[in-house]
């Protein structure tokens, strides 16, 4: 056999150039990140044997979860009526869902702080809803931030799914609702897993809104992003940092969940579930 | 014989294409091909038949005397094959087969049953537990007329659907469609641009140009009759 001969290749200027800001840019993240475990890890298990910090733990994923799931239930008929139906003002509604998503999350904050500080929000508080200062305000927070994103993730997998097999589904029987559990959502899986994952990782990590709207009281409406910003406030930037720590773990368990769900589905591979 | 489909001044237009006016009658029964070039209309005028624009043509379909737009496409009994076959792909054959008879109500041992006789009638039993990824062309497409012919269609329309096979599954799939329409009894309309195709299936051919249904002729007297200019064209190369 004859021995491969190794070829050469060198890098042009330009993917020279590319390859060393990439290089850069990810030994800053990465110096960024350690420097925050580093500091963080030692104090971690102080950290986590106290009431406070478990308690912030409990409160982000007990508001992330809840905001995430309020996410889902909205964003996918709001998909499906702006890629499905022709509805009326859909041109409106498309502007203002983008817009939201360009707002700074302060701004937004604030809007939902007016919001909620009006008739309006004195109604909900007599019918027993309080928003502003109390936990629920924070799920609303969380809600307002990410909707706009979850709505366009799963816009855009709707357009990119072929519409003609609901008409199929359609025409061998299936409602309107039936065409959207057994065809187009099943299609939509990994982007809805998408979706959920980056939701839920992004509520978890909602500060400025809920700044504005609920502000941070300790033990009371202390999220993990409150709970640094208090510590770094109070000069105990040991805290901070094994705060930020948790939620960095947290992350990459969201991230790992995510990549694991996301695998191409069986049917996409040759053999598929049968190996064949 | 009564017409299983009237066509009367359809006229639709579909971004910037335009067809018709069309009219056409197919009669109960029949195998009926729709000949044309790339683009001429022919996808659009079976989808239009098939109900996908409904309330967007103008001019009059009735299916069996009954005027189009008061039946909605999922009440047609009509089947639909593409000539990618447009089966689920996260669904396996059986599952493909199964869907019509499930979304009709039909108890779990009368689909087993009927899925069965179909997948034997048509040779793919063998793939029954597998997607459509992991299948042939060819029996992409018998899947695709599977599901279709479970539910009984009294139309069966299919667009262009032997065109992405080799000839000789071709040739098969030409026996098949006989036979189906000599057990089923349903009238089939189906898309082509091959002229044998056309003419070993069919008992009457409609030739369809821009948008328009030029002529209908025998089916053996395609290459006899006289035609205009542009439909002399398409037939003489």
């Amino acid at each position: 056999m004859k021995n491969k001969k190794k070829i050469n290749r060198k890098p042009d200027t330009f993917s020279l150039i590319s390859i060393i800001i990439t290089l850069l840019v990810i030994v800053f993240i990465s110096s960024a990140i350690i420097s925050v475990v580093a500091g963080g890890v030692a104090y971690l298990p102080e950290a986590l044997t106290s009431r406070e910090t478990w308690f912030s733990i409990k409160l982000s994923l007990k508001t992330a979860t809840i905001s995430t799931t309020l996410c889902v239930l909205t964003a996918i008929p709001v998909a499906y009526a702006l890629t499905r139906t022709e509805m009326p003002l859909k041109k409106l509604s498309e502007i203002i869902i983008e817009l939201m998503m360009c707002l700074p999350y302060l701004v937004l904050g604030l809007c939902l702080l007016i919001l909620f500080s009006s008739p309006f929000g004195d109604f909900l508080r007599d019918i027993g809803f309080k928003v502003v200062f109390t936990v629920n305000g924070i799920i609303i927070a969380q809600y307002f931030v990410n909707l706009p994103f979850a709505i366009r993730m799963i816009r855009t997998a709707f357009m990119q799914m072929d519409e003609r097999l609901e008409v199929i589904a359609g025409m061998l029987g299936a409602s309107k609702w039936k065409q959207m559990t057994t065809i187009l959502l099943p299609l939509a899986r990994n982007s809805i897993i998408s979706m959920i994952i980056l939701t839920w990782s992004r509520a978890i990590g909602e500060f400025g809104a809920t700044l504005m709207l609920v502000g941070i009281t300790r033990m009371r409406t202390e999220t993990l992003p409150g709970s640094i910003y208090l510590s770094i406030s109070t000069g105990d930037t040991k805290r901070a940092m094994a705060s930020a720590t948790i939620m960095l773990v947290i992350s990459v368990a969201a991230l790992i969940i995510s990549n694991k769900l996301n695998e191409p589905p069986k049917y996409y591979r040759i053999g598929g579930e049968d190996g064949k | 014989m009564r017409n299983a489909i009237e066509i009367n001044n359809l006229e639709i237009k579909r971004g910037g294409f335009e067809l018709g006016p069309i009219n056409l009658n197919v009669e109960e029964g029949e195998i009926f091909a729709i000949l044309g070039r790339t683009g001429s209309g022919k996808t659009v005028l079976l989808e239009t038949l098939a109900g996908f624009y409904q309330d967007q043509y103008d001019g009059d379909i009735k299916l069996f005397g009954e005027d189009a737009q008061e039946i909605p496409p999922h009440t047609r009994n009509m089947g639909f094959v593409y000539q990618d076959s447009g089966l689920f792909p996260h669904m396996t054959v059986e599952q493909n087969i199964a869907y019509g008879l499930k979304m009709h109500n039909v108890p779990a041992a009368e689909i087993e049953e009927k899925i069965a006789y179909i997948t034997d009638l048509l040779s793919i039993t063998k793939i029954r537990k597998q997607y459509p990824a992991t299948i042939s062309g060819g029996e992409r497409q018998r899947t695709a007329l599977a599901r279709s012919l479970v539910l009984n269609p009294k139309i069966l329309l299919l667009d262009e659907p032997f065109s992405a096979l080799d000839p000789a599954t071709r040739q098969k799939m030409y026996t098949e469609i006989n036979s189906i329409h000599d057990n089923f009894g349903c009238t089939i309309v189906f898309v082509t641009h091959d002229f044998s195709e056309a003419q070993k299936l069919a008992g009457r051919i409609g030739i369809m140009l821009h948008g328009q249904l030029k002529t209908v002729v025998d089916a053996d007297k395609l290459f006899e009759n006289t035609y205009d200019e542009d439909v002399e064209m398409f037939l003489r190369g």
